[in-house]
């Protein structure tokens, strides 16, 4: 007993002593600016706060479907309208949350883009740990800057060193890869509703309200894609945003971009390419152009990042 | 789960353990299987059912041969002197027939799951070359996980039970612990039934000593894996993808990086699946001795994948060395050539068949079945020139224990290593020879640090993996001079021992290559 004992209390120091070099460490290692109080859990979910405060006319909130749908540099281009797309991979409601909240702290935006398909994402179709290595990776972020103790090597100035990176696409990610799909059973019509989840209607309801309380209008949109969209799921969407009063534009119904999905689609009409982007990149510029929610920024000095950044961003397109 | 899911290693073996300590010493093997069915199924889901099929089937075989015994002793007693004979001779026949049929029984579904599409397309092209219009499809099936690994076990379960060296299990729930464990699983070791089934089932309570051992040896394999195979991993990866877009000696380092990841990667991985079992005092058979130290081929595979060696030894070899025809044969040859061709021809024969089987092992392909040509090659000359070499050491005075010598023979062993590596790792067999062209014919030294600069790794993943090939090394020498590192560390005070743990899990923690820019190494050997 008295062994079992010694043995415990050798754990718990043990245990402890890692805890608090952990700390230690961690201090060392962690970036010093803006992006260390949300735990940079990937670098990519915090871009939009390296813009320059008070700058972003738009943000498009969602998965996949945003960042490869919008492009802003091409709307950049084409308007002179400056939009972010916070989307990150599989992104759940609440995520959404989140990110418009982020937003809001160093922009104020005249409207967000929410992608609905994120309506339907079920959090319980994640692995049951998902919360848990968020949480983790939240606050106890060690692991995803333990390789900066190659930038303190080099520079042994790290609290110097600039780690929140300008992201000259703007959240979007190019790919020109063409994958073409088949039309079989797209949009075929149906007056069935899918049905939503319940957690993710609390998390509308609290998009809504956080929009409502910073007086950005909250557009739902559905991006161009065969596989992940159908009728049912736009008409749950008709009847949520309704209950609501908010807009709804659906771009699958009658293919209202004229997505040509044997050139326009990357994977097989899942997401779409940098042709099909250019094409709801477009859409998006002539919607906030038509209801006056943005300005041509393209002769404003305030604005000069954006042509350097466009001039990498046209040097990069293959 | 892979075994460096920090979920492994920090949530699942510390709650089955717990679990493991709070029950009944009886229920724990039965714990441990029920654990190991639940890790199986998380891999391979309904294929659960194949191992299940598996271990039914060895188990009756095993009980029927048991049975078959006992008639006989009873049937012995009871006769003459004169008939013994032809009694063992009957129930051999008819344990021989339950053997065979359960051997060929297993086999069916290794081969099912692993060749049926590599030998479909043999089919396809012999008939296409004979004009014969006969075209079969080509499907290739996803296999239970381990299949390689627990087919080998339960065959040499099934042979030993045959060849009276073990008794038959009574108990079923024994025999599917046997092939599940849930730490040799999915890379081995293989396991004999004689060397685990005692302590395997023996249910011993976790002691802290064993757990901080069974800790100590799994960090060891994370830091092997994490630091250095998994910061190889980008560069192996690029080089041997796009081996046309580079020079010879960058294959060259391709080469010896595979080499270093794979062994670095499997021997990591050996570290945690012995360290797991350590935790629950089961001792598993080492894998692997510091194969880098070999002086020629055959010592390197009696140094690597240990447990592979001495199963083709023991099922394959020697069978094969001693079956009546090769008997037949070298009886021949002694006469007319003499002893020591004789015993060449005997041992190349049943060479031959195991580094035939020994690719085919490895994978269904052409480079794997050429890996294992080449190594019966390289074996089989060895054995030929050993007495011209000898002969030349004498004329030329080289004294072959000297360590100059030792040095070379070990440089030249790891030469011979990493070409064959390159070709098990090349993306085919032609590709694999259009690399060694490239090799012959585009080596130079300009424009090297240009193109090893975009390959994924910096000046300091270089000194980082320096560094942590020279730790492997020193911990490599202590344990060729069978001193053991943990009896050394645990000898040191407390403060000592615990900075040298803290060191080690630190260096994990920060030099792991793992997170943004990096892709960790797959589990090579989980798809053999």
């Amino acid at each position: 007993m008295k062994q079992m004992m010694r043995n415990l209390l050798k754990s718990i120091l043990f245990m402890t002593i890692l805890l608090v070099l952990m700390i230690v460490v961690t201090l060392f290692l962690m970036p010093i600016d803006s992006v260390r109080k949300y735990g940079f859990v990937n670098a990519s979910n915090y871009e939009i706060l390296s813009e320059k405060e008070n700058t972003i006319d738009a943000i498009a909130v969602g998965d996949s479907l945003i960042y490869s749908g919008i492009s802003p540099m091409e709307i950049w281009k084409e308007f002179g309208f400056t939009v972010f797309d916070c989307a990150t991979q599989g992104q759940l409601i609440r995520e959404s949350y989140r990110q418009i909240e982020m937003a809001f702290k160093n922009q104020k935006p005249k409207v967000v883009f929410l992608e609905a398909n994120v309506i339907y994402r079920d959090a319980k179709n994640k692995p049951w740990y998902y919360d848990y290595q968020q949480l983790i990776k939240r606050y106890v972020p060690f692991s995803n800057y333990h390789n900066n103790w190659k930038k303190l090597i080099s520079s042994l100035e790290h609290h110097n060193a600039n780690f929140s990176k300008v992201n000259v696409y703007k959240g979007y990610r190019y790919v020109n890869n063409t994958k073409s799909g088949k039309l079989k059973n797209y949009m075929k019509y149906t007056t069935k509703k899918a049905s939503i989840p319940e957690e993710n209607k609390i998390y509308f309801d609290k998009i809504v309200e956080l929009c409502k309380k910073n007086q950005v209008r909250l557009v739902v949109i559905s991006t161009p894609s065969m596989v992940v969209w159908n009728y049912k799921k736009h008409n749950g969407i008709v009847a949520l945003t309704e209950s609501y009063g908010i807009e709804y534009i659906d771009l699958n119904i009658d293919n209202a971009l004229n997505i040509n999905w044997k050139k326009e689609s990357r994977d097989e009409g899942d997401h779409l390419n940098y042709l099909g982007a250019k094409k709801m990149s477009h859409f998006i510029g002539t919607y906030l152009q038509e209801h006056h929610l943005a300005v041509d920024h393209r002769e404003d000095e305030a604005y000069a990042s954006w042509h350097h950044a466009y001039a990498v961003y046209e040097e990069n397109l293959e | 789960m892979s075994y460096f899911n920090k979920l492994y290693a920090f949530l699942f073996l510390p709650a089955v353990v717990f679990l493991y300590n709070i029950v009944p010493k009886k229920i724990r093997p039965i714990i441990l299987l029920i654990i190991s069915y639940i890790f199986f199924f998380m891999y391979s889901k309904k294929l659960v059912i194949f191992i299940i099929i598996s271990s039914l089937s060895i188990y009756w075989a095993g009980r029927g041969m048991r049975k078959l015994n006992d008639k006989r002793d009873e049937k012995l007693k009871q006769v003459e002197k004169e008939e013994k004979k032809a009694i063992k001779e009957k129930y051999r026949t008819y344990k021989k027939v339950i053997l065979i049929l359960t051997v060929l029984f297993n086999f069916s579904f290794l081969f099912f799951f692993k060749y049926l599409g590599f030998f479909t397309s043999i089919v396809n092209k012999i008939s296409s070359l004979i004009n014969v219009s006969c075209h079969f499809k080509i499907v290739e099936h996803v296999a239970p996980i381990g299949i390689s690994f627990y087919t080998l076990q339960a065959i040499s379960y099934l042979v030993d039970v045959y060849h009276d060296k073990i008794e038959a299990e009574k108990k079923m729930f024994k025999v599917m612990l046997y092939l599940t464990f849930f730490p040799t699983l999915v890379e081995g070791p293989i396991t004999r039934y004689a060397e685990v089934n005692q302590s395997i089932y023996e249910g011993k309570t976790v002691t802290y000593d064993h757990f901080c051992y069974g800790y100590q040896r799994i960090l060891w394999g994370f830091f092997k894996k994490m630091v250095i195979a998994d910061r190889l991993n980008v560069f192996v990866k690029t080089v041997f993808s796009c081996y046309m877009d580079y020079s010879g000696l960058t294959l060259c380092v391709g080469a010896v990086f595979y080499t270093i990841l794979l062994y670095m990667e499997f021997s990591g991985t050996m570290d945690v699946v012995i360290g797991s079992a350590e935790m629950f005092d089961i001792s598993l058979p080492e894998n692997f001795r510091q194969p880098f130290f070999s002086k020629n081929i055959s010592e390197f595979w009696s140094r690597w994948h240990i447990t592979l060696g001495l199963w083709f030894k023991d099922y394959i070899f020697y069978p094969v060395s001693l079956s009546k025809p090769v008997k037949k044969i070298t009886g021949v040859i002694k006469k007319i050539a003499g002893m020591r061709v004789s015993s060449l021809v005997m041992g190349g024969i049943a060479l031959a068949c195991v580094w035939f089987l020994n690719g085919l092992w490895h994978g269904a392909g052409w480079k794997y079945l050429f890996f294992g040509f080449y190594h019966f090659t390289l074996i089989l000359m060895g054995d030929i020139f050993e007495p011209a070499i000898v002969w030349l050491c004498s004329k030329f005075h080289i004294n072959r224990q000297g360590k100059s010598y030792t040095i070379f023979r070990i440089i030249k062993t790891s030469i011979l290593v990493f070409i064959g590596e390159l070709f098990f790792r090349a993306p085919g067999l032609a590709a694999g020879f259009k690399m060694v062209k490239r090799i012959l014919t585009n080596f130079h030294f300009y424009g090297f640090f240009d193109e090893i600069a975009f390959l994924g790794m910096d000046i300091t993943d270089y000194i980082i993996i320096g560094l942590a090939l020279l730790v492997v090394l020193v911990v490599s020498i202590y344990r060729e001079k069978k001193i053991s590192v943990r009896d050394k560390i645990k000898e040191k005070l407390i403060a000592l021992r615990w900075c040298i743990y803290y060191a080690l899990i630190f260096t994990i923690l920060i030099f792991g290559a793992y997170g943004t820019g990096y892709e960790p190494v797959a589990p090579i050997y989980a798809d053999f």
